[in-house]
């Protein structure tokens, strides 16, 4: 009795096994053979749908969900609190306030508030403490003709020491470095503008990656004598956010929000030239770079000379490396451009130029030697001034 | 297509997601604000590769990401009639059938020789010890791999392993005593006097542990002055009914355990990993053979009609393994780590109940029988059970 239970025990065992692995191969078949076949399948949710994802990138997935759809690549979000207006802060130079001295020369005069109490919105939902110069990142481009003479009255708003350290040629005692300014001091920077080119500006205080990853930073721009061949001329300032600091950037921009020129995409006049100012302030990654799509651009490393250096469509900039590209567009159309280390660009670090035949409410200001337009001109400015609201 | 579960300690708004580290459009649902302890569902479309590892982070308001890894891409199953027949098949695999044939041992053990049939007590004693403890193994991993902190997840799977053991033990206790009562009331509902000393004996009982059926004869003979015939009768279920107890006991025990079990498969399965180990699931098969035999054991000695016998056996058998087959269907259709962790920290405080029941029915065997309490037999048969489990481990 025992023996004849045990061999129809082993009969079953067997016999359910076989059983159940062809189960298994015949379901499991099914499933790769979907996944295989079928790579648009839709997400259905429980409740009534009323948004879709995915659907900006061809071939991808698409979705639909009645939750939270958190896309900073393809949504527009109107936001109260942005970092800055990249739309606004793209082509907005400031030339200060203009006097001139008893010897006859240009006097630009600028202020700078240093603060690093700001929370700002960095991305759509996420917020971040950032170190500005006069409440944005990047802060104001200012600019300036050789031998202009510049006066920044700088003050530090802030809760720790800061200073204003820009490139270009000045004295020791210009230079931002070695005498820092407390919080509540203020210190008039002033210096000749030279040589012509484009410069970085930013707090030289210790710990200096901390300062400048922080956002204490912005484009100065000294224009030749005689001035270069007009342009829809515009400034990019390449940079991150390390927000878990962590030393690694959780975030990549051109311009302070990522992804903005992807929904924004940046309208050009085809056949135009197009000059752009170009500044890497990243920190934590030694290098970046910046790919320009389906065209090719004449590069002035540091803006320092009126002969460009090469022809190419990308330019890799070590950190305060920055330089001048001038390109027009052939054909109409949306073209991208991005960090070539696909990395940033995966991580905000990408935009888009669309590309018009004819745009005609191009505004004629925002074209290179037009009259100055001018936020800084008030004299001391102790309140930090108020960004407004963006859509990012 | 991939769909995963956050639990935070505090109110967080997720503002972006990431496969990877690099940035993805994503819908959280039902919202991307959490509360505490509350859960969310974040879909990501994306061409996943099935078999590719992926991590995919989720980087809150305040900037800060977290990150999960997942070994490799698979389609998630999908709750539908073939899903539903292949978890059922698997339980029935799994769980059923193994332990219905472990039962076979059943003939084997009846016929034995008292010390043989110690060591096969014993050698329960050891499988069960060791699932118990494999068990709460199993919960430790859980804890650490897959529930967040603020649960603390190992100081929860003690407190259920604890009140569980104690429970069963309350209500194996009177789930005896309340059978001993009801049969002895139907042989003798002539004498009110008796019924009333039987159930002061049940209170009594309650409140003490666990006592041997020599002691509650004495006892009941002090508190009533009924009849002999009351008092054999009592004896005889006594016997009688405290195995079956005991198998009873130890068919939940392993139905909770083997529920546990079938989590685990059906998570398998949601993680995509069962079409590269039908190999598991043999292993897990072979190893349940042994419980069949931890059920037999205790009841292989009491005299009855084997007609009634083999439909106890196949009753508890059934309790034993069909848990096996709603554990596939939750594990499959909505894991929960926490859900794991109670379940499976129950199954060990039943198994440990079951271990101290059989530890005073060995003893109580053995004082019956002339050799001393810790033989050989229960020795080697310890030893025995916890190497077999070892072993048919090893083949997972």
């Amino acid at each position: 009795m025992p023996r004849h239970l045990l061999l129809i025990g082993l009969l079953t065992f067997i016999g359910s096994s076989i059983i159940v692995i062809g189960l298994i191969s015949g379901v499991y078949k099914d499933f790769i053979l979907n996944s295989l076949s079928d790579n648009n399948t839709v997400i259905s949710s429980t409740d009534s749908s009323d948004a879709s994802i995915g659907g900006h990138v061809p071939g991808y997935p698409i979705g639909d969900t009645s939750g939270t759809i958190i896309d900073p690549i393809d949504q527009v979000v109107d936001s109260q609190n942005s970092v800055v207006d990249p739309e606004k802060y793209l082509r907005e130079f400031n030339y200060g306030r203009v006097s001139t001295t008893p010897n006859g020369t240009t006097l630009r005069e600028f202020t700078l508030v240093a603060s690093d109490q700001l929370v700002k919105e960095i991305s759509p939902g996420v917020s971040y403490n950032v170190w500005t110069f006069n409440g944005t990142v990047p802060g104001p481009t200012i600019r300036a003709t050789e031998g202009d003479v510049v006066r920044i009255n700088f003050v530090n708003n802030g809760s720790l020491p800061h200073s204003l350290h820009t490139h270009g040629i000045h004295p020791a005692e210009m230079d931002g470095v070695f005498e820092m300014i407390s919080p509540g001091g203020k210190f008039t920077y002033e210096f000749v503008a030279e040589p012509f080119g484009v410069f970085p500006y930013h707090c030289h205080m210790t710990p200096l990656e901390e300062h400048i990853a922080h956002g204490l930073y912005g484009v100065y721009i000294v224009d030749p004598k005689s001035p270069r061949a007009p342009a829809d001329e515009m400034v990019m300032v390449m940079n991150g956010y390390d927000t878990d600091f962590d030393t690694e950037n959780n975030f990549y921009t051109v311009n302070g929000i990522p992804y903005y020129y992807m929904h924004h995409p940046i309208q050009i006049e085809k056949d135009k030239p197009v000059r752009l100012y170009l500044v890497n302030m990243l920190e934590f990654d030694p290098l970046n770079n910046f790919h320009l799509h389906a065209n090719m651009f004449n590069y002035y490393p540091s803006g320092t000379s009126l002969q460009p250096d090469e022809l190419t469509d990308i330019i890799s900039l070590n950190q305060g490396e920055r330089g001048i590209m001038e390109f027009k567009y052939k054909f109409p159309g949306k073209y991208m451009f991005h960090a070539h280390k696909t990395e940033f660009a995966e991580k905000g670090w990408m935009g888009t130029f669309f590309v018009d035949d004819k745009i005609a409410t191009r505004n004629s200001s925002q074209i290179d030697n037009s009259p100055f337009y001018d936020t800084l001109n008030n004299s001391f400015v102790t309140k930090i001034p108020q960004t407004s609201g963006a859509r990012m | 297509m991939a769909s995963i579960r956050n639990t935070g300690p505090l109110e967080i708004v997720v503002s972006q997601a990431d496969i990877n580290d690099r940035i993805q459009p994503a819908a959280i649902e039902p919202s991307n604000s959490i509360t505490r302890l509350g859960e969310a569902k974040v879909m990501i479309p994306f061409p996943w590769i099935p078999g590719i590892p992926y991590e995919i982070g989720i980087t809150t308001s305040d900037g800060t990401r977290f990150s999960k890894s997942v070994e490799a891409a698979a389609l998630a199953p999908t709750p539908d009639a073939n899903q539903a027949l292949l978890f059922t098949s698997l339980g029935v695999y799994v769980g059923v059938i193994p332990v219905l044939i472990g039962l076979m041992w059943y003939p084997y053990i009846r016929r034995i020789s008292i010390g043989k049939y110690s060591f096969f007590l014993s050698l329960t004693a050891g499988l069960l010890i060791f699932l118990g403890i494999d068990a709460l193994l199993e919960v430790n991993e859980i804890v650490n791999q897959n529930l967040a902190a603020v649960f603390n997840g190992q100081a929860l799977s003690v407190l259920v392993t604890i009140s569980s053991f104690i429970v069963l033990l309350y209500t194996s206790e009177r789930l005896t005593q309340r059978a001993i009562e009801k049969a002895v009331l139907k042989k003798n509902n002539h004498s009110l006097a008796s019924s009333s000393s039987v159930g002061k004996l049940g209170k009594s009982e309650k409140s003490t542990t666990e006592r041997q059926g020599g002691e509650i004869y004495n006892k009941s003979a002090k508190i009533s002055s009924s009849t002999q015939e009351v008092q054999i009768q009592l004896q005889r279920y006594q016997q009688l009914l405290k195995p079956l107890t005991i198998s009873m006991m130890i068919a939940i025990g392993i139905g909770l355990h083997n529920f546990g079990e079938g989590l685990a498969i059906g998570a398998a399965m949601l993680l995509g990993e069962v079409a590269l180990s039908t190999f598991l699931i043999v292993g897990f098969t072979l190893h349940n053979t042994t419980e069949g035999l931890a059920i037999v054991a205790p009841i292989a000695k009491i005299e009855r009609s084997r007609r009634m016998m083999i439909r106890r056996l196949v009753t508890m058998g059934l309790i034993a393994g069909v848990p096996t087959i709603a554990g596939t269907w939750i594990g499959g259709f909505l894991y929960s780590p926490i859900a794991a962790v109670i379940f499976l920290s129950v199954g060990a405080g039943a198994i440990f109940q079951v271990v101290y029941s059989l530890i005073s029915w060995i003893s109580h065997h053995q004082k019956s029988a002339p050799s001393s309490p810790l033989s050989g037999h229960v020795i080697a048969g310890f030893i025995t059970g916890l190497l077999i489990m070892y072993l048919t481990g090893l083949l997972l």
